[in-house]
């Protein structure tokens, strides 16, 4: 879901921006913004031409008949999974392997009981990351006990595990291979770009036909979520390798395998290790939506709570999921840059360590004996009641306000819209697609834009991603504009960006299934809750990318503005904003694409169109509906992401 | 090019060739059902809605604590249960709606993974419902012909100008689009997506007594807390909901039913025998399905609480031979 904490290497080029061209260059100037503009003038002369004397076909003849084909496919997986060779030596090899894989952790977890756990987890961390995240640990193992949720954090981190290192042992040489071979990187970077675009619960279907229902599922759907990232920064961090180290190697007549092994891993393990804190958060982001096929722990936790609407309960699950993901982040980081783990000397590491495990063995071992194995339920505790207390106290408070901004956001922007999309002639959107591509960016990105539209006609499945797109354009529109102003808010306070970043983690990391409940009791059943949960949940790198790219202006560039006696607003229009212009730009596209991995989520409060074809598909085991309109869903990701990505690269190159 | 020799002598050739060969003898064969699986753990699929989870949670209390079995209860929809049957993945389905489409492809005629397991004393019945102080307000409003006169007092900002009917989950059973079209009722259909979302809609027009229609079902417990009346359509009659796009009457009955994994049912332990005695009332699952949803119990409290005060209906469900 995390789609900005994927992508670091469109996020690095926020290089520090040459001065503007001039401050006068307002936005409106900006070529990409007239051609837009003229773009949608364009589209609303042609569009009213049509309206007033045409009936054009709309969407006739579009359709491939692609879902019946896959539903075709899966009548026969069904019938033959326990007797085709293709299954019987091959997907349940890996089904079976995965399923026992989680299992065996999961009981090699319980066997070490809660007391041995505790010790191990804290000792690990101390070792790694020093006293204050071990301490952290410690506060989170006593959460999971407290809230009465140790078995789930316990199935979780079993799940987790097992995820990462399967992601690990398949993304880390696919990284170091892209990082010595651009050719190869080129040919991979558009599967990963599918890989993160595809929203993952589009994945779960495919994935339930092949490896069957449960851990097996979950831990291939966890996995294939959480490869894009390992790849990428692997291969970053193997091409930052100093090329005179290697050249000295090489020219000292070493082998290729000797280049890699003594200098560039050596070299690139610190880059390589925050893939791994990436791949963990990103693993954590699909416990929730594993749990839809059968995935145990706190994932299942929270989507039993929603299944009762008990915000309460699904508010504690997802308390100890933002804990555990926090947790394993600070560990992981830690063991990235190294400062913090603490100063042991050689001769003493290896007792150290043996003194760590033979602690939690007898922590284990005293356990077993005196009959402690599951956390004692008397040091429970809910918090439950006081969440649906609060849940409904906010209701009453802004009930009816909120609905009543919710009517007023279908009636007067969503729906027109909406229509205005929908009604169109298709060649019409295709083309405009088209033109918008050309003129934000490059005729690739035209053509690439103008036939992920068409690729949605072609689905059968037009109108649907009509509907989604004006519903995503409408959630971007609300976060980049609420982002941009928290962002600036933040950049000028220091107090209020220390206040707001444990807000942000928590927003990042606590699973919109949690706030799903509450968004329909504030906005009724529909596309407004689902627009609101999307907005919550794009919202922080949007805030976060706006507040760095400001820091990060020159001080000079500042300084210079302020002795020629600007004013607040002056220094920010004219020259921090345009400073920060590349970074605004990702901030714009990382809000979309966040958006848009929320379009399924959505359709769990009635947001229909292509997410509900998704979670429909899945319910009613119809792999047509629910694959067609999981692809279409990537095609409007492309165009969208391929749009704004254009910009912000034309926006770098017109410095240049 | 490479020629045939140099390709099998190459060593990574070589390994898959053996690998290959291996594969393909039969012993090797993988099937999903050999999955590591405990034979003390009974696993138990719990579909989306609280009357369900009142089941398992009084099948779990009573495997844990009378046979010393451990349950595992995994939440899925409803198709990919059985999937989860066929695969071996889930042991029993306790409450089934239907879906002889299903028991069609993985029964006996299919790939014969699962056996139906009989009733389980459950009578369903889905159906269109409001809440009453609607027709008082509007007499007649409960029928398909006040529906047609009186559509837009459920107008919303979501359904546009025709009247809201709300539905819920993506994996329920549904002819309500027939109906509308055959009754040529003016009403949109808005998709809940959950039922966790249309109930907490309905709760909340329930409170400020606004004007609802929605997509229900008995038993449930939202029957005992709101005061709801059904819609009177014409009683089911077999074939009046044969053709989906034209439907001229009510959802029928269903005789909700039990289906087993085969395995688990020809195993024939003490876990099946308990599952396959046990019998109950719609009342009883009212009972256990309000103490989870409204009073907001966990699952485990609301069944020992249930069992606590009904051991006179349980009993008989308990294998003599294996009780503690």
């Amino acid at each position: 879901m995390a789609t900005d904490t994927g992508t670091p290497q469109r996020a690095t080029p926020a290089a520090p921006a040459p001065p503007p061209a001039g401050p006068a260059t307002a936005l409106l100037r900006a070529r990409p913004v007239q051609a837009a503009l003229l773009t949608v003038l364009l589209f609303a002369v042609v569009f009213g031409a049509y309206a007033a004397f045409g009936s054009l076909p709309t969407r006739t003849g579009l359709d491939l008949g692609l879902g019946a084909q896959l539903d075709r496919l899966y009548a026969w997986v069904v019938a033959n999974r326990n007797a085709s060779p293709l299954f019987l030596y091959g997907f349940n090899y890996l089904s079976v392997g995965l399923g026992s894989a989680v299992i065996l952790i999961d009981q090699g977890l319980t066997l070490l009981t809660w007391p041995g756990v505790v010790v191990l987890g804290v000792f690990t961390a101390w070792r790694v990351a020093g006293w204050r995240v071990a301490a952290y640990v410690a506060v989170t193992f006593a959460v999971f006990g407290v809230l009465g949720l140790w078995e789930q954090a316990m199935t979780t981190l079993a799940l987790i595990t097992t995820s990462v290192l399967l992601a690990l042992l398949a993304g880390i040489p696919l990284g170091i291979a892209a990082g010595r071979s651009q050719r190869f990187y080129r040919l991979i970077r558009p599967v990963l770009d599918f890989m993160q675009i595809m929203p993952a619960f589009a994945y779960l279907m495919p994935a339930l036909l092949l490896f069957g229902i449960g851990n097996p599922s979950a831990a291939v759907v966890t996995t294939v979520y959480a490869i894009p990232p390992a790849v990428r920064i692997t291969a970053m961090a193997i091409r930052n390798v100093d090329p005179g180290a290697v050249e000295a190697t090489t020219s000292l007549g070493s082998t290729p395998w000797q280049l890699l092994t003594k200098v560039q891993l050596p070299l690139a393990k610190r880059t390589i290790l925050l893939g791994v804190n990436q791949t963990i958060m990103l693993a954590m982001s699909m416990v929730v939506i594993a749990s839809v096929i059968g995935a145990g722990g706190l994932g299942d936790a929270i989507y039993q709570a929603l299944s009762k609407a008990n915000v309460g309960q699904a508010m504690e699950a997802g308390l100890a999921i933002v804990l555990m993901a926090i947790a394993l982040d600070r560990v992981t980081a830690a063991a990235g840059d190294g400062t913090r783990t603490p100063a042991i000397p050689e001769r003493l590491r290896l007792p150290v360590l043996g003194a760590g495990v033979l602690a939690a063995a007898v922590a284990a071992l005293a356990a077993r004996l005196a009959g402690a194995t599951a956390w004692p339920a008397g040091w429970e505790l809910s918090i439950a009641g006081g969440v649906n207390w609060l849940n409904e106290a906010l209701q009453d408070l802004v009930g009816d306000a909120t609905k009543a901004l919710a009517g007023a956001t279908l009636n007067w922007v969503l729906d027109p819209l909406r229509a205005v999309l929908t009604d169109s002639p298709w060649w019409l959107v295709v083309i405009a697609a088209f033109v918008l591509g050309r003129l934000f960016g490059s005729w690739g990105t035209a053509l690439t834009g103008g036939f992920a539209i068409l690729a949605c006609g072609l689905l059968g499945a037009w109108e649907f991603s009509m509907d989604t797109l004006s519903q995503v354009l409408v959630a971007a529109l609300a976060t980049v504009v609420i982002g941009f102003a928290v962002g600036i808010l933040a950049s000028r306070s220091d107090t209020f960006a220390a206040l707001l970043r444990p807000l942000l983690d928590a927003m990042q990391t606590l699973p919109p299934f949690v706030y799903l409940i509450p968004a329909v009791a504030l906005f009724g059943v529909g596309r407004i809750p689902a627009l609101a949960a999307a907005v919550i949940y794009a919202l922080p790198p949007v805030i976060r990318l706006v507040d760095d790219g400001i820091r990060g202006c020159s001080p000079s560039a500042v300084e210079a503005a302020v002795a020629q006696g600007s004013s607040r607003w002056q220094l920010l229009t004219k020259v921090q904003l345009p400073l920060a212009r590349s970074s605004l730009l990702l901030a714009v596209n990382q809000g979309i694409m966040m958006v848009l991995a929320m379009v399924v989520i959505g359709a769990l409060v009635g947001a229909g169109a292509l997410g509900y074809g998704v979670v429909f598909g899945m319910a009613q085991n119809l792999l047509g509906l629910g694959l067609t309109s999981g692809l279409a869903i990537v095609g409007l990701g492309l165009f969208l992401d391929r749009v704004t990505q254009g910009a912000a690269r034309q926006e770098r190159t017109a410095h240049a | 090019m490479r020629d045939r020799s140099t390709l099998t002598r190459s060593l990574p050739a070589k390994a898959a060739v053996v690998v290959l060969a291996v594969l393909m003898t039969a012993s090797c064969a993988v099937r999903t059902t050999s999955m590591l699986r405990d034979p003390d753990t009974v696993r138990i699929a719990l579909n989306g809605w609280v009357g369900y989870e009142a089941d398992a949670a009084v099948i779990e209390h009573l495997l844990e604590h009378e046979l010393d079995y451990q349950v595992q209860i995994m939440q899925i929809d409803e198709q990919p249960a059985w999937q989860a049957l066929d695969q071996g993945a889930v042991d029993v389905i306790l409450e089934n709606w239907g879906h002889e489409d299903l028991m069609e492809t993985y029964g006996p005629n299919g790939n014969d993974t699962v056996v139906d397991g009989g009733p389980n004393g459950n009578i369903g019945h889905i159906g269109w419902y409001m809440p009453r102080y609607l027709t008082e307000e509007y007499p007649g409003i409960d029928t398909p012909e006040g529906l047609k006169e009186h559509a837009d007092v459920f107008r919303t900002d979501e359904s546009g100008d025709k009247g809201q009917f709300l539905a819920g989950a993506p994996g329920f059973v549904t002819s309500d689009q027939g109906m509308i079209d055959h009754y040529g009722l003016p009403l949109s259909i808005v998709y809940a997506g959950s039922e966790a979302a249309q109930l907490t809609a309905v709760r909340d027009a329930y409170e400020d007594e606004q004007p609802i229609l929605f997509y229900s079902q008995e038993p449930s417990w939202i029957m005992e807390d709101l005061d709801l009346v059904r819609v009177k359509f014409p009683e089911w009659t077999e074939g009046c909901d044969a053709d989906p796009a034209d439907v001229s009457c009510d959802y029928p009955k269903y005789d909700l039913n039990k289906i087993y994994r085969k395995g688990f049912a020809t195993e024939d332990s003490a876990a099946f025998r308990l599952i396959d005695a046990w019998k109950w009332r719609n009342t009883d699952q009212n009972v256990v399905a309000g103490l989870i949803a409204r009073d907001g119990l966990e699952r485990e409290d609301a069944a020992a609480k249930w069992a606590a005060d009904n051991k006179d209906v349980w009993r008989p469900w308990i294998p003599e031979d294996a009780a503690k």
